[in-house]
C-alpha cells in the first residue's frame, strides 16, 4: 500500500445532498476543530489533513497513498466523534487527484456555494487551513494546494462579476443605501412595525456600521423588545412621525391595511427636515408607503418586489458568470497538477490524471 | 503653425480617454478608473505644451483669438478635472470630461478661427482678468459634469434599474458634495476674473455684448449659489440647473466670443 505515491483527496458532506438537520449534527465547533482534525488524520490514515466545517459543508482534504481507506473510515470517524448512530457513507463523496483540485478551487471561488459567488467561504477555508498548518498537519501537497486555491479564487473574483450584486433582500437594501449615502456610519435608521423581515433588513444595515436605530410599533412592548435586541431605541406610535424628521432610512413592515405614510404626509415632514436624501424601504404587503412618494426629489422608495427582483437579477448574472469562472480556474488547476507531477517520481503524473 | 500639432496630439489623447472611460463604465468587471486618469493626464501634458509654445510665440497669454480661447478653456476643464479627480477621488469623472474636451478641441481645430490677432501689450492685470474668467468657466464645467453624473445615478436609483454604470459610478451623496463644492469654487474664480475687469484701467471701447453675457452667466450662478446656501432647492434641481447653466455657456460661448473678437482693442500700427 505504501509503495503507491501520495495524492490529494477530499470528501465529506455538503448541502447538496445532506439536509440541514443532519449537517448540524456533524458540524464541528471552532473549539472542537483542532482535536477533531488530529483524530481524523489518524483514523483516515492521512499524511496531511485539513478539516473544513461550515454550515453548508463538512469536508476533509488530505494527502494519502490509500484513498479507499480514507473514504471508508470517514463515516466511522463522524459517528465516533459526534457519538451519533447515523450512517453518512451514502451521503458522502470522495474525489482524488485532478477532480479534487478542481473541487477545492471551485469551492474557494464560491462556485459551489448555496449562494453562488459568496465570499465568506474563502475566509472559512483560510481559517481551516491556518488551523491545520499551525498544528503541523499540512505538508507540501496541501500547502501548495490551498495556497493555489486562494490565488485562483482571487483571480476569479477580480476577473468576473461573480461576487457582484447582492442576492438577498437585506444585502440589496445595504447596497442601495451605500449608493445613496456612501458611508453608512452617519445614517440613522427607523424601523416601523416590528416584523421579522424588517428586523433582518435592519440587522444587515447595522452590520455595515450604522450607529443607531429607532423602532416604532403600534404595541410599544414589541418595539421595546426589538429595540433592546438590536441595541436601538423604542419609539411610541404617536411619536414616530415627529422622530422621523432626523432619520435617513426608514424600513416599514406594518400590517396596516392602509398607507402608513402618504405623499402628502411626507411632503409636510420633508419641510422640517435638513436637505438630505431619504431612503424608504417598504417591506409590507399591502404596502405602507404610498408609491407616488418616489416622485419626490431626493427620496428613494423601494418595496419588497423591487428588492426581490434586484436580488434575483443579480443571482441570474452570477449564474452566467460561473462558466467564465470555470475557464479562469482551468490554468490554475493545470499549474498545480504540473507541479504535482514534477514532485519525486516522474511517473506520478499518469496516476494523477487517471483518478 | 507647428504648435497646433501638440493640440492635435492632445485631442487624440482625449478621444482615446473618452472611449476607454465609457468602456470601463459599462464593463461587467471592475477595471478601475486609474487608466482614464493617466490617459487624460498625458493628453494634458501635450495640451500644456501647445499653450506654452503658442504663448511664447505670440508674447501673450494664448487667448488672443477664438481658437486659442477655446483651447485654453478646454485646458482649464482638464486642469480642474485633474485636481478634483485627485482631491475627491473621483477619477471616474474623466469618462465624462474627456468627450466634452475632445469635442471643444475638435471643433477648434476644424474651424477656420486660428487667425493671428496682434494685440498691444496688455499688462498682467488684463491677462489675469481673462485667464481667471476662463479658468472659472472650466471649474464650473466640472461642477456641471459632476451634476450630470449625479443625475444619471439618481435616475437609476429612482427607476430601480441597476445597470453596470450603477456599480461604476460613485454614490449620489458624494456626487452631491463634489458638485456643490466645485460649483462654489468655480463661481468664486469666475467672479474674481469678472470683477477684476471692472477695475483695470483700459483704453478700449467697452464690449457690451460680452459684458452683458458675462453678467448673465454671473447672475445665473450667483442665484444658484444663493439657493444652494439657503438650502431651498432639492439636490436634483441643483444638479439640473448646474447642467442647464453650463449647456447655456457651451452653446453661447462660441457665438459671443466670435462676435466680440476677444474685446476690441485699438490695434497698434
Amino acid at each position: 500500500m505504501n509503495s503507491s505515491p501520495d495524492q490529494v483527496i477530499c470528501g465529506g458532506l455538503t448541502f447538496e445532498k445532506t439536509a440541514v438537520e443532519l449537517r448540524e449534527k456533524i458540524a464541528f465547533r471552532d473549539s472542537q476543530l483542532p482535536a477533531a482534525l488530529a483524530e481524523m488524520k489518524q483514523q483516515l490514515g492521512l499524511r496531511e489533513a485539513v478539516l473544513v466545517s461550515t454550515c453548508n459543508r463538512v469536508e476533509y482534504f488530505g494527502a494519502t497513498s490509500a484513498p479507499e481507506h480514507a473514504a471508508a473510515a470517514w463515516p466511522a470517524f463522524l459517528r465516533r466523534f459526534h457519538d451519533i448512530p447515523e450512517d453518512f457513507a451514502p451521503l458522502s463523496f470522495q474525489l482524488s487527484g485532478a477532480p479534487c483540485v478542481e473541487h477545492l478551487f471551485s469551492v474557494a471561488s464560491g462556485l459551489k456555494s448555496m449562494v453562488v459567488g459568496e465570499t465568506e467561504i474563502l475566509g472559512q477555508l483560510k481559517d481551516a487551513y491556518d488551523i491545520a498548518r499551525t498544528q503541523g498537519q499540512t505538508g507540501k501537497w496541501l500547502n501548495r494546494l490551498f495556497q493555489s486555491s486562494f490565488a485562483a479564487a482571487k483571480s476569479v473574483r477580480s476577473r468576473t462579476a461573480i461576487t457582484r450584486g447582492s442576492v438577498s433582500v437585506g444585502s440589496v437594501a445595504v447596497e442601495l443605501a451605500e449608493k445613496i449615502f456612501g458611508d453608512l456610519r452617519g445614517c440613522r435608521v427607523m424601523v416601523i412595525g416590528a416584523g421579522e423581515t424588517s428586523e433582518r433588513t435592519a440587522r444587515s444595515l447595522l452590520s455595515h456600521g450604522l450607529p443607531s436605530l429607532l423602532v416604532a410599533n403600534r404595541t410599544y412592548e414589541r418595539a421595546a423588545a426589538l429595540a433592546a435586541e438590536l441595541g436601538g431605541e423604542a419609539v411610541r406610535w404617536e411619536e414616530w412621525e415627529a422622530r422621523a424628521v432626523d432619520v435617513d432610512i426608514m424600513i416599514s413592515s406594518t400590517s396596516a391595511p392602509h398607507y402608513v405614510l402618504t405623499t402628502e404626509k411626507l411632503e409636510a415632514l420633508l419641510r422640517h427636515r435638513a436637505r438630505r436624501p431619504l431612503f424608504l424601504i417598504d417591506l409590507a404587503v399591502p404596502r405602507d408607503f404610498e408609491p407616488s412618494i418616489n416622485l419626490l426629489d431626493d427620496v428613494y422608495l423601494y418595496d419588497i418586489d423591487d428588492l426581490q427582483s434586484i436580488a434575483q437579477s443579480h443571482m441570474r448574472e452570477r449564474q452566467t458568470e460561473v462558466v467564465r469562472s470555470v475557464e479562469i480556474l482551468k490554468p490554475h488547476v493545470e499549474r498545480y497538477l504540473d507541479w504535482a507531477s514534477r514532485q519525486g517520481d516522474p511517473g506520478a503524473r499518469p496516476n494523477w490524471m487517471a483518478t | 503653425m507647428n504648435d497646433r500639432l501638440w493640440l492635435e496630439l492632445a485631442t487624440l489623447g482625449y478621444l482615446a480617454s473618452a472611449f476607454w472611460g465609457i468602456y470601463a463604465l459599462g464593463a461587467r468587471r471592475p477595471l478601475g478608473d486609474r487608466a482614464t486618469f493617466i490617459l487624460i493626464g498625458t493628453a494634458f501634458v501635450f495640451h500644456t505644451i501647445f499653450l506654452h509654445q503658442r504663448g511664447e510665440r505670440i508674447g501673450h497669454c494664448p487667448i488672443t483669438n477664438l481658437f486659442e480661447t477655446l483651447a485654453f478653456f478646454s485646458w482649464s476643464l482638464v486642469l480642474t478635472y485633474l485636481v478634483v479627480g485627485q482631491a475627491y477621488r473621483m477619477s471616474i469623472l474623466g469618462a465624462f470630461t474627456a468627450p466634452v474636451v475632445f469635442l471643444i478641441n475638435f471643433f477648434a481645430l476644424l474651424a477656420p478661427i486660428d487667425v493671428p490677432n496682434a494685440l498691444p501689450h496688455l499688462g498682467w492685470q488684463l491677462e489675469l482678468h481673462a485667464t481667471l474668467a476662463l479658468l472659472g468657466l472650466g471649474v464650473l464645467g466640472i461642477a456641471a459634469l459632476a451634476g450630470l453624473t449625479y443625475l444619471i445615478q439618481e435616475r437609476q436609483l429612482k427607476r430601480r434599474s441597476l445597470t453596470a454604470w450603477f456599480y461604476s459610478l460613485p454614490n449620489v451623496g458624494r456626487l452631491e458634495v463634489v458638485q456643490q463644492q466645485v460649483l462654489v469654487w468655480g463661481f468664486a474664480i469666475f467672479s474674481a476674473g469678472a470683477i477684476l475687469g471692472f477695475f483695470i484701467p483700459h483704453q478700449r471701447t467697452d464690449d457690451w455684448v460680452k459684458i452683458a453675457w458675462s453678467a448673465a452667466v454671473w447672475m445665473l450662478y450667483a442665484a444658484l449659489v444663493l439657493v444652494l446656501a439657503l438650502g431651498r432647492l432639492s439636490h436634483k434641481k441643483t444638479a439640473l440647473l448646474s447642467v442647464a447653466g453650463y449647456v447655456f455657456i457651451l452653446l453661447t460661448f462660441w457665438g459671443i466670443n466670435s462676435l466680440s473678437e476677444a474685446h476690441v482693442f485699438p490695434h497698434v500700427g
